[in-house]
């Protein structure tokens, strides 16, 4: 693909230009901020129409939609027979060529609907409440190439989904929210990003669900930077990627529920850090959930990926998450470990658990620590883990360390568990989730802190372009694709019935 | 007062201090720390691209007239090079449409070693108090110097400092950082423009100088987004450190902008117009 960048630089000329006037010509009553940006139509991305059955826009009602993967548990599908009127409804390529261009036509309400073929272009979403839908999930592939950033990047529109379609080779991420109240991604496939598969940072109110993420070298999932979040992460498959999931500073309402998390680097790692808002990560939801395999030696992977490398899930510096009913094996180090994070340069200071409950949008606010020392070590505190069926772990099955603190102070607490080995021994006696616990907090000890010492001994990152990585599967598409109305991000997350959840069937 | 009116002086090799008008904003009015996410930022990630005796903006079309530089992003910068050139060309950065060039002199370690940079990470933000929404993508072709390549003594911290990782504490020379922790030079640009010249060779006419109080002065009334360059050093003992450009205290840095110029506008406007953090970095 070859693509001019002419048009593109004239235009980015003139759009400075004008930003520029705006800004100098003294006129205090158009500021440049509250001009929508200038339209895109004159220049449009770097896009190659689908190369793929180009000769003719899809049929809506032709192809596999509506034939596959109606698993039963998404009973919020629409299926009104569609609008045949098309009132609303966008098509890329008939209407506009590029999915950018169609974005940028629509209004909230809108249904973007794409046919088959791989787009290259790296998509902003700057309108509220559209629904953006490939009619096949499997061929709709937009493909940065590795060069493009952001396969679809929402920015502070609220109420977006995306649902259907593949994102390959972006730079970055394959889809990504941020700064947005409502978002979902639904049936979404990501494959070989430079960051993240499936994103949402600072942003609340949403789910990822039926999705398959792989090849990403951060996490597979991620969702940061939110409490209460209110998401739902449900039935989505993360492989060979650095960190199955990964979410910085979340939670509250926030669950992680019947998905399946195997041969990443490691698994589930909740974290906590000052680098970023809102810490530390808490409340997290982990139920119902297949960890296995997580010490995969050959993905790309973050500094961080490496550090956690071997465990499945482990909640680093995370406090209150609820850990319950998993399935858990295979894994170098733990099942299921509680650890420490020693965040060396902090930003600011730790907290106190008084202020734990404050959401996200009032604790932003807050001003940083004068005196930041050089190094903050957050604990795991007060989580429970309960009911999981833990195997086959290298160092422990369940397991809980600091660096020096008294862990018999933390307040975690392991019940019900099925499981062989533990860190510190006898674990489950020596903090049941009812009851008194007893022990010595001090026999069979993890000695997390070496881990640290370690990472330089694990095999070394994959560059995310080269990664040996699992044929990108066919998967099941979302039902009645070219047909269901659009369904914008106003009714999520999802309900989930946590109490019906029981531990999976192993694999 | 002296102290400013030196590092005017000072600066005038990197053609950034001049004016009397504009002597209030020859830095910042406080370092620029803090968690992120406080404000709007979007960033790259930039490996090294290559190291050379050149510099392009201060000795153009002199190979070898310049002490060594690391340079980060654009590939195909020369001392010689148009900007019509690196348009399109290869970059080091992961962002892979930013193919502007940045460069800061190098470490070296006592024995006059070179100290090879890891990577270097640059913040686009408001300046601090700059509204947000009335930012100006920086016109194609600008380049700015920050910091002073020949100051005597110490910078202001606001300009050019140090740190251990990506802690918030900074130093006006490198000190000693706890554990395994890299090493992290900051410099931070001006913030307001003129709104007519890309460049400016004289010390006594700049073209860029530093917002105060969440305002630019009349003489520079355009606000363009603060540019702070992170250069990262593998951890490394403090004592006796210096830069290719003399004394450890002469820490400065350069950008080219040669973005692809509707990706920068799009990121002004997408990410900083409207409050967004569109991405952040990890550590």
């Amino acid at each position: 693909m070859t693509v001019s960048t002419r048009p593109r630089r004239i235009v980015g000329l003139a759009a400075t230009l004008a930003l520029v006037a705006a800004a100098c010509g003294g006129d205090d009553d158009s500021p440049v901020a509250t001009d929508p940006p200038p339209a895109t139509e004159a220049a449009p991305d770097p896009t190659d129409p689908p190369d793929e059955d180009d000769d003719e826009p899809v049929d809506p009602d032709d192809g596999d939609a509506g034939d596959a993967g109606d698993d039963g548990d998404d009973g919020d599908d629409g299926g009104d027979g569609g609008d045949t009127g098309r009132s609303g409804i966008i098509e890329v390529p008939a209407d506009h060529e590029t999915i950018q261009a169609a974005v940028d036509a629509a209004e909230p309400g809108d249904l973007i609907l794409i046919a088959p073929g791989v787009y290259h272009e790296a998509v902003d979403v700057t309108t509220d409440e559209l629904t953006i839908r490939g009619v096949d999930r499997n061929e709709v592939v937009l493909d940065g190439e590795f060069e493009l950033d952001n396969g679809i990047r929402v920015l502070g529109a609220n109420g977006v989904a995306v649902e259907n379609m593949t994102a390959v080779n972006y730079s970055r991420n394959g889809f990504y929210w941020t700064g947005v109240q409502g978002f979902r991604g639904s049936y979404l496939t990501s494959y070989r990003t430079g960051d993240y598969g499936i994103y949402a940072f600072d942003s609340t109110d949403g789910q990822f669900e039926h999705s398959y993420a792989a090849g990403s070298a951060d996490a597979g999932y991620y969702i940061g930077q939110c409490f209460p979040c209110n998401a739902v992460i449900f039935d989505v498959i993360s492989e060979h990627n650095g960190l199955g999931y990964s979410g910085t500073n979340a939670g509250g309402n926030l669950l992680i529920v019947n998905s399946t998390f195997r041969n990443n680097r490691a698994g589930i790692v909740p974290n906590t850090g000052s680098y970023q808002l809102c810490y530390p990560e808490r409340e997290t939801t982990i139920v119902g959930n297949t960890v296995h395999s997580n010490n995969q030696p050959d993905t790309p992977a973050i500094s961080v990926a490496l550090l956690a490398m071997g465990n499945g899930i482990l909640p680093a510096g995370g406090v209150r998450n609820t850990i319950e009913r998993n399935l858990v094996f295979d894994h170098d180090r733990t099942g299921i470990g509680l650890v420490p994070f020693l965040e060396e340069n902090p930003n600011d200071v730790i907290p106190p658990p008084e202020d734990w409950d404050r959401p996200c949008d009032e604790q932003r606010l807050d001003p940083v620590a004068d005196d930041v020392p050089e190094s903050l070590l957050w604990d795991p505190s007060e989580n429970r883990v309960v009911g999981n069926v833990v195997s086959e772990s290298g160092e422990a099955d369940l397991a809980v360390a600091s660096a020096g603190t008294d862990l018999s102070t933390l307040g975690n607490c392991f019940s019900d568990n099925t499981f062989t080995t533990t860190a510190p021994t006898e674990l489950e006696t020596l903090a049941p989730c009812d009851g008194e616990g007893s022990g010595d907090w001090t026999d069979g000890d993890l000695e997390v802190i070496r881990w640290l010492g370690e990472v330089e001994t694990r095999p070394a990152a994959v560059d995310y372009r080269e990664a040996a990585l699992p044929e990108r599967p066919v998967l099941d598409n979302m039902p009645d694709a070219a047909s269901a109305p659009a369904r914008p991000a106003v009714d999520v997350p999802m309900t989930i019935d946590l109490d019906a959840i029981e531990v999976p069937e192993r694999p | 007062m002296a102290g400013v009116l030196a590092l005017s002086a000072a600066l005038s090799s990197c053609g950034v201090v001049g004016t009397a008008d504009a002597v209030a904003n020859a830095a910042p009015d406080a370092p620029i720390n803090g968690p992120q996410g406080r404000v709007p930022q979007f960033i790259a990630s930039c490996a090294v691209s290559h190291f050379a005796f050149d510099d392009p903006i201060v000795h153009p079309g002199h190979a070898g007239a310049s002490h060594q530089h690391v340079f980060f992003g654009n590939e195909a910068v020369t001392a010689s090079v148009g900007y019509d050139e690196l348009l399109g060309a290869p970059t080091t950065c992961d962002q892979r449409l930013d193919t502007a060039s940045y460069w800061t002199p190098v470490l070296l370690d006592p024995r006059g070693q070179r100290i090879d940079p890891t990577g270097a990470v640059a913040y686009y933000r408001p300046g601090a108090g700059v509204d947000h929404t009335t930012l100006v993508p920086y016109p194609p072709d600008l380049k700015m110097v920050a910091g002073d390549a020949e100051a005597d003594g110490e910078q202001p911290l606001s300009v050019v400092a140090w740190s251990c990782g990506v802690s918030a504490v900074r130093s006006v020379v490198p000190t000693e950082c706890p554990g395994r922790s890299t090493l992290r030079l900051l410099v931070t640009f001006p913030d307001c423009w003129d709104g007519e010249r890309t460049w400016t060779a004289s010390p006594d006419d700049r073209h860029v100088v530093y917002s105060s109080a969440g305002e630019c002065p009349d003489s520079h009334p355009v606000p363009i987004p603060q540019l702070q360059l992170a250069v990262d050093h593998p951890p490394v003992d403090p004592d006796g450190l210096s830069l290719s450009s003399g004394a450890i205290t002469t820490g400065h840095g350069d950008f080219w902008n040669a973005w692809d110029q509707d990706k920068l506008v799009n990121e002004v406007q997408n990410c900083l117009h409207r409050g967004i953090t569109c991405n952040v970095s990890a550590n």
